[in-house]
């Protein structure tokens, strides 16, 4: 049995990837409810809502039937595209494919984390792109973010090239990297992404927050202080570790 | 057209209007024919520095709202020929200067003098923000204290974004720092922060470092610029900032704490 076969000649290969994607956790099943939500988050982050693929979990949901159809469709009147159904019942599972998603079965709960907004910038996500060369909504600032000046980068990542001074703040619904001294506040994962990091070159911060968990720079062990970190949340706690 | 400098800092009792009069003094007598400018409406120094006070009867609010012609509110200084000062106003606050009254002001003044030099009042309101708004370069006066250093980083952003140039997309405002009272004996002991710290912190081109002096206070209360010490150090070290201000490439002096030999110490030598 040979398998040998010259790539030009195949239609297909198979691939086993890991994408990222978005979960849409449903709390309630009531199709109105979806839509009143969904329609305040549009006004608030509408690059967010460009037929953004998501799996719609009804984990969370007791109800053996769903109006999944209408929940859908709902979905795809916000731009959000349901590609496959993750939990519930066999009936659940049944609609699912009727309706063409496919069907994941229940994870385990202890790896779920709660992502409230934007994908992590790394997402591939090129329909959120707005500003050239700068992938899903992220934004490069060069020069010194200087004290009582605001930076931020409201759908993705902030690359500082340069200090960030005291008095000053950066602020970014995903990441922030500080290539240079970070003095100021820092504020990173904005919209709820706990997935999001604050890394910089020389940490000096006045307040380090990722998705509302925070250390004022009284909080930071001294011995971290100026030199290059990154923080990110552990069981919902900052850890900051050294780069060197 | 003449080139518009505005001497700033945010903080307070940094040297602004020192600062200002020195290097105003320095530039007419490298022979620039030059102005220097009073926005600090309301409290009024500059002429008791320069020492004209009693010589002031118009004054810039009075030019702006057409009460005077700008010749008549200007003075001549009575050291230097290329030297005149247009004061503040004492009686008025600084809601009486309006943005087209500067514009007006400095463009005509720009016809005849080859720099204007305008002293910024402290802080971040109107008055600072007018000062600023028109400048082609700026000098941002910093102590080495730590909150200066911050209220320069805030003049520095607001240098920025809220200037013609900034508004207009020109070229950014030219940004020099100058660190004055500098005491490089408590700089070698911690108490102050050192040069290095300053420069990393503010990031822009040092044009000037004047050391804490005697001369300084003197020269203040007897109403003559340093500049016209030239035996002092803070006298000198403004000739240089001058000098850079002029594109001359100078190496920095003073900087540098210099224990005092037995011997200097026992006949009291070295800088006064």
């Amino acid at each position: 049995m040979s398998l040998k076969v010259d790539r030009a000649e195949m239609a297909f290969t198979f691939k086993g990837g890991m994408l990222p994607m978005t979960v849409m956790e449903l709390a309630s099943a009531d199709p109105e409810r979806i839509r009143e939500q969904l329609s305040g988050k549009l006004s608030q982050s509408p690059a967010f809502f460009q037929h953004t693929p998501v799996v719609l979990s009804v984990e969370k949901l007791d109800e053996p039937h769903l109006a999944l159809e209408r929940i859908c469709a709902v979905c795809r009147t916000h731009k959000l595209l349901p590609v496959a159904v993750r939990g519930g019942a066999d009936p659940v599972k049944q609609s699912a494919w009727a309706l063409g998603l496919g069907w994941f079965p229940p994870t385990d709960a202890t790896r779920a984390r709660t992502l409230e907004e934007v994908p992590p910038a790394d997402a591939p996500a090129p329909e959120v792109d707005k500003q050239p060369g700068v992938a899903s909504g992220g934004r490069i600032y060069r020069g010194t973010v200087r004290s009582g000046q605001q930076v931020s980068a409201p759908e993705g990542d902030l690359v500082v090239i340069g200090a960030v001074n005291a008095g000053a703040e950066v602020l970014a619904a995903g990441s922030i990297h500080v290539y240079g001294a970070l003095r100021g506040r820092a504020l990173a994962g904005i919209h709820g992404d706990t997935g999001a990091g604050i890394f910089c070159r020389e940490l000096r911060a006045e307040l380090l927050s990722v998705a509302g968990t925070y250390k004022r720079l009284e909080d930071i062990d001294p011995h971290l202080l100026g030199s290059s970190v990154q923080v990110v949340l552990r069981d919902a706690q900052l850890g900051i570790t050294s780069l060197d | 057209m003449a080139k518009i400098i505005v001497v700033t800092s945010g903080k307070g009792g940094v040297g602004k209007t020192t600062s200002a009069a020195a290097i105003a003094t320095g530039l007419a007598l490298r022979g620039n024919k030059t102005v220097v400018i009073d926005f600090d409406v309301g409290l009024r120094n500059l002429d008791l520095i320069m020492g004209c006070e009693r010589r002031v009867v118009y004054d810039l609010v009075n030019v702006i709202q057409g009460e005077a012609g700008l010749n008549q509110a200007l003075i001549r200084d009575k050291r230097v020929d290329n030297l005149h000062i247009l004061p503040a106003s004492q009686t008025r606050d600084k809601d009486a200067l309006t943005s087209e009254g500067v514009e007006r002001v400095l463009e005509n003044l720009g016809k005849d003098f080859d720099y204007i030099l305008c002293d910024s009042p402290a802080g971040i309101e109107r008055g600072a923000q007018l000062a600023m708004y028109y400048a082609d370069e700026a000098i941002v006066v910093t102590n080495p204290e730590v909150s200066s250093v911050r209220d320069s980083d805030r003049i520095l952003g607001l240098l920025a974004s809220k200037t013609r140039r900034a508004e207009r997309g020109e070229d950014p405002v030219k940004e020099h720092l100058l660190i004055t009272r500098y005491n490089a004996a408590r700089v070698d002991h911690g108490d102050m922060l050192n040069l290095d710290d300053i420069r990393e912190i503010l990031a822009i081109d040092l044009i000037g470092l004047i050391p804490e002096s005697e001369a300084v206070l003197r020269a203040s209360n007897q109403g003559v610029p340093v500049t016209h010490d030239d035996n002092s150090d803070a006298g000198q070290a403004y000739m240089d900032t001058v000098s850079r201000l002029l594109g001359e490439e100078v190496p920095l002096r003073f900087h540098e704490f210099q224990k005092k030999s037995l011997l200097s110490r026992m006949f009291g030598g070295g800088r006064r």
